[in-house]
């Protein structure tokens, strides 16, 4: 019969390299109608990471993602970036986007300073406007300042810089250091059946809270949980390349590598958790890692719960729960007498 | 376009309109429908809002995506393209005696083959260049390319791989990380030690925070090898110019540090290579890494042709790079109430034949082995080790699904045996804001406690069973 079971997992996850370097460039020029291009190193793998440094550079200038084209992946025309990798692009690119988006805005308010009468330190951006802070009566649309900068000043609006995480590096014998600048958290429980006469588990639920500072994009932060969820559930319960005695791999095509799809995709509910990292744009930090690391873990513990075995190894296949309940629970747990 | 003989028929005994209707007349090649644009696209409004952060905007690319619009690289042909394939090793560990390429060479469509010893700089990796682009004196894994051929049409590359015939003098090999490790095991890259990394947290006192715990567990934990299984295979599209700039069109994630790399493998200057990050389907960490690179720059510039290669599924699975399979030891000391006083860690990570991302997982491992508690006594000492399987590398979490599987699975150990909730065990131990990490960081912005918490409401943890 099945077996209903829950199990709970957190997890800490840091941003960006460990104690290496890691920097990102960018650069964010004001286009004379108020619209702005980005140009970014970084390379779109399907997260949504353009469109995310598109709303920090947005954010920045005081104008809408749509008001923002992100041009990036050519070592040719774009400024380096380490790259999508290390759930880092966020964090480290995106801070790198707000001091270009920031460069260029001093520019505007040098522009704009004489134009409405003040100091350019007392203006501020905001809804494709230059306006004076707190009085808001007296502003400018960005656009005429962007054409103003251009055509008359000489002075066209392009920022430019490079951000990356301080670091401390690491006592080789203690490993005491600060390895990361940043890190998020996250928990995630999985409710399971597990059938305890063939030994197959069902995942019927995830609740996921997870932490990623500030969401620049509440949508694109649940697109990231949920497909980390996906592989989570492979890693679980049925991933696992095999090999013979050889070396050589048996089961290298998807026929006979296993792996999750849409149908054993259980329901996910998700909770962004409130969070704000004075150290990223924004208050961001990231998301895209984290979000597949405590899924497994979950998992294995909704098994333990349903059925009383502890599964030591990874992947929990049919073949293996149903090993394990009919050895019976709590065979290899060793408790050790305190000393 | 072929016209059937129907459509030459007299107009008088078949109109054109009838001929035109029937299907079987007329036979044009697969193309995509065209897609009529509207006037003024439409723009949702959660682009268009101000401010922007926090809007649920929808993504750049998901219009081009949708409409099946979006150009990756299979769907690039250049003029005169060619297709590369590459030949794999299938076997784990051998000396190449000859690599016999005459016969590959002599048939007709094949316009260029690329063995090892062709290439400037043989060798690459993120951390130590251990890697061979293709194999020219030794076999590591049997993924490992050891010929290249260039051909007209993919299924000639394919076949002229059949005729390469490569000599194989078998050598030693060994698979398992934990065996691998001893002294009398064979080695992967002779003369060095099979350890190619290890890593260290250490902080406060071990024996003593065990002689103060109340109860001690200990268990062993294991994982497996795992694929990214990208929608997209590793692809590529390489055009040596008249200049002598080369342009590689590819599915890199990192594109800064593959040019570096790439420049290094072919002895030239960086500003002579300009690398293209397409539209990628999907990376997951297994596209971090140059892989064919510099094989199809090479048989470019050999042909004076464009090149394109895209993996097959199965040397995505085969020749990419996989997750690490580890094997952890846990070691626990809580008091009475399940407070964790000491954590003793052991890792070793199976690393197959190259470095690849290694020492970046086992770091990010060794200091997020002891899970996101406060524990005054830790001591984790990670290995990881080279083996004569398919290279692990970078992959979502470097390291950290594994631990968290080990260090999550041991909590709810210790909370059954001491008859705690599984939440309020974790709740006494996790971080908050200022908590101290293994590493003697000051933590900030931390919310574990509220994510566990977050977490619970949203299952009903606390409600019990449904």
């Amino acid at each position: 019969m099945k077996r209903r079971g829950r199990g709970i997992a957190c997890m800490w996850y840091p941003i960006g390299f460990t104690v290496a370097a890691n920097p990102s460039a960018a650069t964010v020029k004001v286009n004379e109608d108020g619209t702005a291009t980005l140009l970014t190193g970084t390379v779109e793998t399907g997260q949504g990471a353009l469109t995310v440094l598109g709303q920090i550079a947005a954010e920045a200038l005081g104008i809408s993602t749509e008001d923002v084209h992100v041009v990036s992946g050519d070592t040719d025309t774009t400024p380096m970036d380490t790259g999508a990798i290390a759930s880092r692009t966020t964090y480290v690119t995106g801070n790198a986007v707000r001091l270009a988006a920031e460069e260029a805005c001093k520019i505007l308010f040098d522009v704009a300073g004489p134009m409405l009468g003040v100091r350019p330190d007392q203006l501020e951006m905001r809804d494709r406007k230059i306006q004076v802070k707190n009085f808001p009566q007296r502003s400018l649309p960005l656009g005429e300042v962007a054409y103003h900068a251009q055509a008359v000043k000489g002075r066209p609006a392009i920022g430019s810089a490079t951000w990356n995480p301080p670091t401390v590096p690491m006592d080789p014998e203690t490993g005491q250091g600060k390895p990361f600048n940043t890190y998020v958290y996250a928990t995630q429980i999985a409710e399971v059946d597990v059938d305890d006469e063939t030994g197959e588990v069902e995942v019927i639920r995830i609740a996921a809270a997870h932490d990623c500072g500030t969401a620049i994009n509440p949508m694109l932060v649940e697109g990231q949980i949920e497909g980390g969820i996906a592989m989570g559930i492979g890693l679980a319960l049925q991933e696992e390349i095999l090999f013979d005695s050889q070396g050589r791999q048996i089961n290298p095509n998807l026929t006979n590598y296993i792996m999750p799809t849409s149908l054993d995709m259980p329901a996910i509910e998700v909770d962004i958790v409130d969070s704000y990292d004075p150290t990223g744009p924004f208050g961001a930090k990231g998301v895209g890692e984290p979000t597949s690391v405590p899924t497994a873990a979950a998992i294995l513990n909704a098994i333990h719960d349903a059925v009383g075995v502890r599964i030591t190894s990874l992947p929990a296949t049919a073949e293996k729960v149903l090993a394990a309940i009919k050895a019976g629970p709590g065979r290899e747990m060793k408790q050790l007498t305190a000393a | 376009m072929t016209v059937d003989t129907k459509l030459e028929t007299p107009v008088d005994t078949q109109t054109m309109e009838q001929a035109v209707l029937e299907p079987a007349t007329l036979r044009l090649p697969a193309v995509i429908p065209p897609v009529p644009f509207p006037i003024e696209t439409l723009v949702p409004d959660s682009r268009q809002q101000t401010p922007a952060v926090g809007q649920r905007a929808t993504r750049s690319d998901g219009r081009l995506h949708g409409l099946g619009q979006t150009k990756y690289i299979d769907d690039i042909v250049l003029p005169g393209m060619l297709y590369a394939r590459i030949k794999r090793a299938g076997v784990a560990s051998a000396r190449i005696v000859r690599v016999d390429t005459s016969a590959a060479e002599a048939m007709p469509g094949v316009m260029a083959v690329l063995t090892g010893r062709e290439i400037p700089v043989n060798s690459f990796g993120p951390s130590f260049q251990d890697q061979p682009v293709l194999a020219d004196e030794r076999v590591f894994h049997a993924g490992d390319g050891v010929a290249a051929v260039a051909a007209v049409t993919e299924q000639i590359a394919i076949e002229a791989l059949e005729k390469i015939k490569v000599e194989y003098e078998p050598l030693p090999a060994v698979f398992d990380p934990v065996e691998a490790m001893k002294e009398s095991a064979p080695k992967v890259h002779p003369p060095n030690s099979n350890i190619y990394a290890t890593k260290v947290v250490k902080r406060g006192d071990l024996d003593r925070g065990f002689a103060e715990s109340a109860h001690v567990f200990e268990r062993q934990f294991r994982t497996q090898m795992v694929e990214h299984v990208p929608l997209e295979p590793h692809a590529t599209l390489a055009e040596w110019d008249a200049n002598g700039r080369v342009t590689l069109w590819t599915t890199l994630g990192r594109i800064t540090l593959g040019r570096t790399d790439i420049a290094r493998t072919l002895k030239m200057p960086v500003n002579r290579i300009r690398v293209v990050g397409t539209i990628v389907g999907g990376n997951f960490g297994g596209k971090n890494e140059i892989t064919q690179e510099p094989v199809l720059a090479l048989l470019s510039k050999k042909t004076g042709r464009p090149v394109k290669g895209v993996f097959s599924r199965r040397e995505e699975f085969i020749s990419s790079t996989t997750r690490h399979p580890f094997v952890m030891d846990y070691k626990t000391g809580v008091d009475k109430e399940g407070k964790i006083i000491a954590r003793k860690v052991r890792l070793v990570l199976d690393g197959g034949a190259y470095c690849s991302w290694s020492e970046t997982t086992l770091g990010k491992a060794c200091i997020l082995a002891p899970g996101p508690y406060n524990i005054d006594n830790v001591h984790v000492e990670a290995f990881v080790v080279y083996t004569n399987k398919t290279m692990t590398g970078a992959m979502r979490g470097f390291g950290a699904p594994q631990v968290c599987f080990a260090y999550e699975s041991h909590m709810d150990d210790i909370a059954a045996a001491l008859g705690i909730d599984p939440l309020e065990i974790r709740l006494r131990n996790v971080f908050d804001e200022g908590s101290i990490s293994p590493t003697g960081q000051v933590l900030h912005s931390v919310v574990v406690r509220d994510s566990l918490l977050t977490a619970a409401e949203r299952f009903g943890w606390r409600e019990g069973r449904p």
